[in-house]
């Protein structure tokens, strides 16, 4: 049983859900791509640099952001 | 006796690159300033600083496009009419020249022409309830736009009055396209706002001092 359910690609399942249910959620990835960008290339110069800060921005925003759906979403939920 | 002339060179204003400590020569900032607002990415290539330039001009101006795609070519447009004040076009402004064409066809249809320039629609902003136009847009509104027709208006000789609330076909017709336009370029006009800074002057991060000292040490 335990290595069936270790086969469930749970992420992406939760992933699809939440799209689903925010379908804004879709057309905000790419403006936290942008914002993530914006941000790396006004505190970096190097190209290199930049590059690394984008993903590191873009974990953040999208971290918070994500947390932030979460949060408003279970609150929609229990109420 | 002549005056020796001085020939001491202008100083330069620069920089310090975060990443290596290296001098970035800001060359004018106000004009690089006023090129960043008015392109996205201008004013870095005015400055030399060709990959963010080239990088800035692609993600805000492709931003900014999509935005106007999204929207069906109607979220931009500038309106300060009591019932209708456009507040996201404050946004959208910070993207430059490319929202110029929705103040000129605000001030044409708010003004004598009491229609946009040309009769065009391209960033017109909508037309509120009483509002008066000129016969000619009146008459090109009810055969390109499919929302409105003639009975749309009232006849009040040497114009027309608006009947409804144009804002309100838009957003029925468009759905939540309307207002992902608005939300791509309104991000794309604030955005623009740190680059417009980065130009000014130079980056926002500053080498720590253990910055400099993990770059000079030898890491053993």
């Amino acid at each position: 049983m335990i290595p069936f359910l270790a086969t469930i690609p749970i992420l992406p399942i939760l992933l699809a859900t939440l799209v689903d249910r925010v379908p804004g959620i879709f057309f905000g990835l790419p403006l936290v791509a942008l914002a993530s960008l914006v941000f790396a290339a006004t505190h970096h110069e190097d190209p290199a640099e930049i590059r690394f800060a984008t993903v590191h921005w873009a974990v953040w925003l999208g971290g918070i952001l994500g947390l932030v759906i979460a949060a408003v979403l279970l609150l929609g939920w229990f109420a | 006796m002549a005056l020796a002339r001085d020939k001491t060179p202008a100083p330069r204003i620069v920089a310090v690159s975060p990443d290596d400590g290296s001098a970035i020569d800001l060359r004018n900032p106000a004009l690089a300033a006023a090129l960043a607002w008015a392109v996205p990415g201008l004013g870095h290539l005015y400055q030399g600083r060709v990959f963010k330039g080239r990088l800035f001009m692609g993600a805000i101006l492709g931003t900014f496009l999509a935005g106007m795609w999204l929207g069906g070519g109607k979220v931009v447009y500038a309106s300060w009419k009591p019932g209708d004040t456009r507040w996201a076009f404050v946004c959208q402004a910070g993207a430059g020249i490319v929202t110029l064409p929705a103040v000129v066809q605000a001030l044409q249809l708010h003004g004598v022409a009491k229609q946009p320039l040309l009769g065009s629609m391209f960033m017109a902003p909508p037309l509120v309830a009483g509002q008066y136009v000129s016969r000619g847009y009146a008459d090109r509104l009810a055969s390109a736009d499919p929302d409105i027709d003639a009975e749309d208006f009232f006849d009040r000789p040497p114009l027309r009055q608006f009947r409804g609330e144009q804002v309100s076909h838009w957003q029925r017709r468009l759905g939540r396209w309307f207002d992902i336009g608005t939300l791509y370029t309104m991000l794309a006009g604030m955005l623009n706002i740190l680059v417009i800074y980065d130009a000014w002057a130079g980056p926002l991060g500053t080498p720590t001092d253990a910055d400099r000292k993990s770059r000079t040490t030898p890491k053993t």
